[in-house]
């Protein structure tokens, strides 16, 4: 021992007098690792409020909530994680498994406060000296704990796909489907997105647990058309999934076709344990056996209703059958849906058009309730000079033609008007029928209101799109079985308003073309001819779309309406929604429980 | 028509007459929402007239000089004739159409008249009734354009 150790002891009374290191004697910092895990930042912008940090997380240390001043825009929960220090361990998983890279960390790691409560903060939101922080953990770029690409989907190449009318998407093994399952993160951003708000990460979680039963069951809690929509669906869910804000999105759709095609028909009664409940005596009539209306009635069924469609054409599907043509949506797919819900005792009169073979007024005093679902089948015209030329075909008409094996007569080189999915699969169908195709659109691309895999399929087997191109006349061709085309130049002007660029004809660049037809497919509205003008009258229409009030109830007593006949949307999924959500309306209508139909649906 | 106040009264009398016209197509209307786009149709031309109002009044001005888009649209559309089976896509040319002409008038109204005030303030009205045309171009690029 010597006498520095002797004296030791002694060294404590010189800290005896210090003050203790609290806030108001802070100790001195010394800066954090570049890549230290402190405290977190979270850049709210970024952010979409998936809640994935708070699932991975621990111990518990993560709450989702709301930020006062926040408006989310659409694929965004409106949440944003607060955490607790008295929990956090600092491991980083959170900020790993951030599909955005919105939460990171800095470098800081020491914080003295009086107020315990403070330990309990929103990260981005609430004011913390770290927030400006750029030194700190972040998740390395190429580092992912989800697979940022998706499984991809085999096809049929599109030289191939030409040759017939067969399907192009072959579907995932069951191999692939659960790899492809694997990457969901389980946010359910994509739930709220849906406008059948289905339970996609339930319904995932049975491809990975390989439970296509329950799987089944859990989609035909929100949508009888399970097999379409599996293959046609416009998947909004898909585009908000932020798995896709670093890579693909989930393929959402596929999985839920891979759910239906495991599953063969003769086994959904049993799986899905639809016994039809004491029949309740009240009596629906359903115009239009389209998605809208076929989901009405198996709901509707469901809860012990006499229902009975009225259909004009042959069969089911309204433009699911006679829109689409088969490579995107074979027949017997659709025909799975639609024969399981007859099956559950539906009656549908095919052939049978309303205003026609039987009146408006003998549905409204024969029946209980009736669902409007007839869809928009009026193509809207162009409206340029010489448009009733012979060879001026309507993209409704050739696709309907198609579906019913007929030949529309398209030629070996035409011209299609329009950028919706109409329009897209008028291009397709005629390539299928052995033509050159040219697509004319007045805006850009970018604007196309068809689905992105449409206009990229349309272009990958062939067919020209010319954009900025705004018909302007139609002309008689030398020859009488073509017909020419004026078309000019469009410029994109910015809207006034802040919408979509407009496109302005330029004059002096207009062209004139000459094809063998051209098929017209920008649009469609709504017939109303089948209503009586007394009743029409009474119904709250505006911009040719029938306005519905909550559950799809309209302004004449016993009527509710669905589908693209009365909502702006316009794809399958929404009007399947439309038509349950009619089918809780009527419900209640006709049970006495509830009356539906005071305020507007938003 | 040699001063403001009479260029004005003519102005406001014919955004009356569109008004009237559109209320009178809507009692007649036969296509199934049409009576509610035509009445709306008939507010808008009432809107115009309390504009052109409030000008004479001193409670408002034209602003000639003001950028306004011109779309063009109607003018590669065909001629429609406003009877009782109007179709909504239909009555919104008809509107263009009529904004058109009045825009026209206006102009040639400019042109003619020696009166320096005068003729700003046709330039104001025919402004004005390009900014009606592009309300109407701009439904209907929105509504009828949708897919193309």
């Amino acid at each position: 021992m010597n006498l520095k150790d002797l004296l030791s002891p002694f060294y404590v009374w010189q800290r005896a007098f210090e003050k203790p290191l609290t806030s108001l004697r802070p100790i001195e910092e010394r800066p954090g690792a570049p890549r230290y895990r402190g405290f977190h930042i979270n850049e709210v912008g970024t952010c979409v409020g998936c809640g994935t940090c708070k699932l991975i997380c621990q111990n518990h240390a993560i709450d989702m909530v709301e930020v006062e001043g926040l408006e989310p825009r659409g694929g965004d929960s409106g949440l944003r994680p607060r955490f607790d220090y008295g929990r956090c361990c600092w491991c980083a998983l959170c900020v790993d498994i951030c599909p955005t890279s919105s939460l990171r960390m800095s470098n800081q790691y020491a914080w003295l406060t009086d107020d315990p409560d403070e330990f309990r903060f929103v990260a981005g939101v609430d004011a913390k000296s770290w927030n400006a922080h750029e030194l700190g953990y972040r998740r390395d770029k190429d580092y992912h704990l989800v697979p940022t690409k998706r499984l991809e989907m085999p096809m049929v190449p599109p030289g191939e796909g030409l040759k017939s009318f067969d399907e192009v998407v072959k579907g995932y093994s069951a191999e692939q489907a659960k790899l492809e399952a694997d990457r969901c993160i389980e946010c359910g951003i994509c739930v709220a997105t849906c406008p059948a708000h289905m339970e996609v990460p339930d319904y995932i979680r049975t491809v990975r647990e390989g439970d296509l039963e329950e799987g089944l069951r859990i989609l035909y809690r929100t949508n009888p058309f399970s097999a379409t929509c599996g293959r046609i669906c416009t998947h909004r869910c898909e585009e908000v999934c932020p798995v896709g804000a670093q890579g693909d999105p989930l393929a959402i759709r596929w999985l839920k076709r891979y759910i239906v095609d495991q599953v063969p028909l003769a086994d959904y009664r049993r799986i899905l344990g639809d016994e039809i409940p004491t029949e309740s005596g009240k009596k629906v009539a359903i115009i239009g056996a389209g998605p809208g209306g076929m989901s009405a009635a198996y709901y509707l069924r469901k809860r012990g209703h006499a229902v009975t469609v009225y259909e004009t054409q042959q069969k089911g599907g309204g433009m699911l059958r006679y829109g689409v043509p088969s490579y995107r949506l074979p027949d017997d797919q659709l025909d799975k849906d639609i024969d399981y819900i007859v099956s559950l005792g539906v009656e549908v009169k095919y052939g049978t058009k309303v205003g026609v073979d039987v009146q408006f007024t003998e549905l409204l005093e024969g029946f209980d309730a009736v669902y409007i679902g007839t869809g928009v089948n009026v193509p809207t015209k162009m409206r340029v000079n010489g448009e009733d030329h012979p060879r001026v075909l309507s993209g409704p008409q050739v696709l309907s033609d198609v579906a019913k094996g007929k030949d529309p007569g398209v030629g070996k080189n035409i011209a299609v008007i329009g950028g919706g999915n109409v329009a897209m699969d008028c291009a397709r169908v005629s390539r299928r029928l052995g033509a050159e195709v040219t697509i004319l659109y007045r805006r850009r691309i970018e604007d196309m209101p068809a689905d992105s895999e449409e206009i990229h399929e349309s272009q990958a087997e062939g067919c020209r799109i010319v954009q900025r191109a705004i018909p302007v006349e139609i002309l008689r061709a030398e020859s009488d079985a073509q017909v020419t085309i004026k078309w000019g130049e469009a410029e994109m002007v910015p809207d006034p308003k802040g919408g979509r660029p407009r496109p302005v004809l330029q004059e002096d660049r207009v062209h004139e073309d000459t094809f063998d037809s051209i098929i017209s497919a920008i649009g469609q509205a709504g017939d109303y001819g089948f209503i009586p003008v007394a009743e029409r009258d009474k119904l709250e229409i505006k911009w040719g779309k029938l306005l519905p009030r909550d559950y799809q109830h309209t302004t004449l007593e016993k009527v509710f309406v669905g589908g693209d006949i009365a909502n702006d949307v316009a794809d399958a999924i929404s009007a399947i929604e439309d038509g349950h959500h009619a089918a809780r309306g009527i419900h209640q209508l006709l049970a006495g429980t509830a009356e539906a139909g005071v305020e507007r649906k938003p | 028509m040699n001063t403001v106040d009479e260029i004005l009264d003519f102005a406001i009398e014919r955004e009356q007459e569109a008004a009237d016209f559109y209320a009178d197509l809507a009692r007649r209307a036969e296509k199934g929402g049409m009576k509610s786009v035509l009445l709306g149709f008939a507010e808008e031309e009432q809107r115009h007239k309390a504009k052109l109002l409030a000008v004479k009044d001193g409670q408002g001005e034209l602003t000639p000089h003001q950028e306004v888009i011109d779309l063009k649209i109607v003018d590669y559309l065909v001629e429609v004739e406003p009877g009782v089976d109007i179709s909504f896509q239909d009555a919104l040319i008809h509107a263009m159409k009529r904004e058109k002409a009045a825009f026209e008038l206006y102009t040639d109204m400019a042109a003619k008249v020696t009166d320096a005030t005068l003729r700003e303030v046709c330039r104001g009205l025919a402004k004005e009734e390009s900014r009606h045309k592009l309300y109407f171009e701009s439904e209907y690029d929105e509504r009828v354009l949708r897919d193309n």
